[in-house]
C-alpha cells in the first residue's frame, strides 16, 4: 500500500517537474518567427530562400532596388489602384500598419501595382498623397509587367496575375509579406483581416526585439 | 368630439401610410436588405461606417454631396462617376465603376440604407421612385 502510493507521488512530481520546465523555456525566451521557403546547408551554412534581385520605380519616380530595404525589415503586398474588391480592405489595413510603424524608421512598406499600364508613376503619386502617405516609409512601385508578376510568385510566394474573366480584370492575393533585415520572408499574413493585421504588427515588433540581440 | 376623434384616427393612419414614413415595415425591409448590399458592393471602398478612406474614397455618413445630389447619387450606383467630386469642401477623383446588375429595387434598397444610416436621416426611396429616376438618368461614357 505504502509503496504504491510512493510511485503515485513519484509520478506526479515527474509531471509537476515537466511543467515548470516547459514553463521556463516557453516563458524564458520568445519563439522566434518561422523562416519561410526552401533551406540548404551549405557547409556549416544554412542558406534560406531570400527576395531575388528586383528595380522598381515608386511614386516619386526613384528607382526602388532591393538595396533601398537593406538593414530594414519592409512588409509587402500586391495591389492596383482601380480595383474594388479586396484592395481597398487591403490598403484600409495596410494604412494601420504605416500609423502603427510610424515611430519606426527602419520599418518600411512597399506596395506593387499588378497594373503597371494603368498605374502610372503620376497616379501612383497621387493615389498615395490621397491614402494620407506623407513619406518615402511606404513606396507604391510599378514596372515591368512580368517582373512585378514573377517577383510575386517566385520571391513572395503570392498570387499576381491578369485574368480577364476577373471582374476588374486580375486574379492575385490578399497577403501581406513580412520581410527581414535579411531579405527573409518571415510571415504571410491575411491582409483583408483585421485580426491578421493586428498579428503582423505584433510580429514586426517581435522581429525588432530579435535584431536587437 | 367623436368626430374630431375619429377625423384624428384617419389622419394617423394617413400619416403611418405615406411612403417615407419611418415606421413602415416596408421601410424596414428595404433598409435590412440595403445593409446586405451595401456591406456587399460598397462597404470595401467606404468602410463600414460609412467613413470613406483618406481622400480616395468620399465619405457617405453625413456627406453635403449626397444631401444635393439625391438623383445622381441614385444614378451612379447603376452608372458609376468619373471626375472630380466635392465632398464637403475635400476634393475626391477615384473613377467609381457602376453596378450594371443591380436591379431599380436593389438600388432603392441601398440607397434607403444610406440615406438612413450613420447619422443620415434622410426620405427613403421606394422602387418606384428609383425606377423613375433610373429611367432618367445622363450617361456620360
Amino acid at each position: 500500500m505504502i509503496t504504491r502510493l510512493m510511485k503515485a507521488m513519484k509520478l506526479h512530481w515527474v509531471k509537476v517537474l515537466f511543467l515548470v520546465l516547459i514553463c521556463f523555456t516557453a516563458c524564458d525566451k520568445e519563439k522566434a518567427l518561422p523562416i519561410f521557403g526552401e533551406r540548404e546547408v551549405v557547409g556549416t551554412d544554412t542558406v534560406y530562400h531570400t527576395i531575388a534581385p528586383f528595380q522598381f520605380v515608386d511614386q516619386d519616380s526613384t528607382v526602388v532596388t532591393n538595396a533601398t530595404f537593406k538593414d530594414q525589415i519592409y512588409v509587402t503586398d500586391f495591389f492596383f489602384t482601380s480595383c474594388r474588391t479586396i484592395c481597398p480592405i487591403m490598403k484600409t489595413q495596410m494604412l494601420r500598419v504605416y500609423q502603427a510603424t510610424a515611430e519606426m524608421p527602419d520599418v518600411k512598406i512597399l506596395s506593387h501595382t499588378i497594373d503597371p499600364e494603368y498605374d502610372t508613376v503620376a497616379l501612383l503619386h497621387d493615389f498615395a498623397k490621397r491614402l494620407g502617405v506623407t513619406d518615402n516609409r511606404w513606396r507604391f512601385v510599378t514596372g515591368v509587367k512580368d517582373s512585378i508578376y514573377k517577383i510575386a510568385q517566385t520571391s513572395y510566394f503570392a498570387t499576381a496575375m491578369e485574368d480577364k474573366s476577373e471582374p476588374d480584370g486580375f486574379i492575385h492575393s490578399g497577403a501581406f509579406l513580412l520581410i527581414d533585415k535579411k531579405q527573409r520572408i518571415r510571415g504571410k499574413y491575411d491582409g483583408t483581416k483585421e485580426e491578421e493585421v493586428n498579428k503582423l504588427i505584433a510580429d514586426i515588433k517581435k522581429l525588432r526585439r530579435e535584431d536587437a540581440l | 368630439m367623436r368626430f374630431r376623434i375619429f377625423a384624428f384616427v384617419l389622419m394617423a393612419m394617413a400619416i403611418a401610410c405615406v411612403p417615407g414614413s419611418k415606421g413602415d415595415v416596408k421601410f424596414q425591409q428595404y433598409y435590412t436588405e440595403g445593409e446586405m448590399l451595401y456591406q456587399q458592393h460598397c462597404a470595401n471602398c467606404h468602410q463600414v461606417d460609412g467613413t470613406g478612406l483618406g481622400k480616395l474614397f468620399p465619405p457617405l455618413a453625413k456627406s453635403d454631396y449626397m444631401d444635393n445630389n439625391r438623383e445622381a447619387v441614385i444614378c451612379l450606383i447603376r452608372y458609376g462617376i468619373k471626375g472630380e467630386v466635392l465632398v464637403n469642401g475635400v476634393s475626391y477623383n477615384q473613377e467609381m465603376k457602376g453596378i450594371p446588375t443591380l436591379t431599380d429595387l436593389e438600388i432603392a434598397e441601398i440607397a434607403s440604407y444610406i440615406y438612413n444610416s450613420w447619422g443620415n436621416e434622410e426620405e427613403w426611396v421606394d422602387v418606384l421612385q428609383a425606377t423613375k429616376i433610373l429611367a432618367a438618368c445622363k450617361i456620360n461614357e
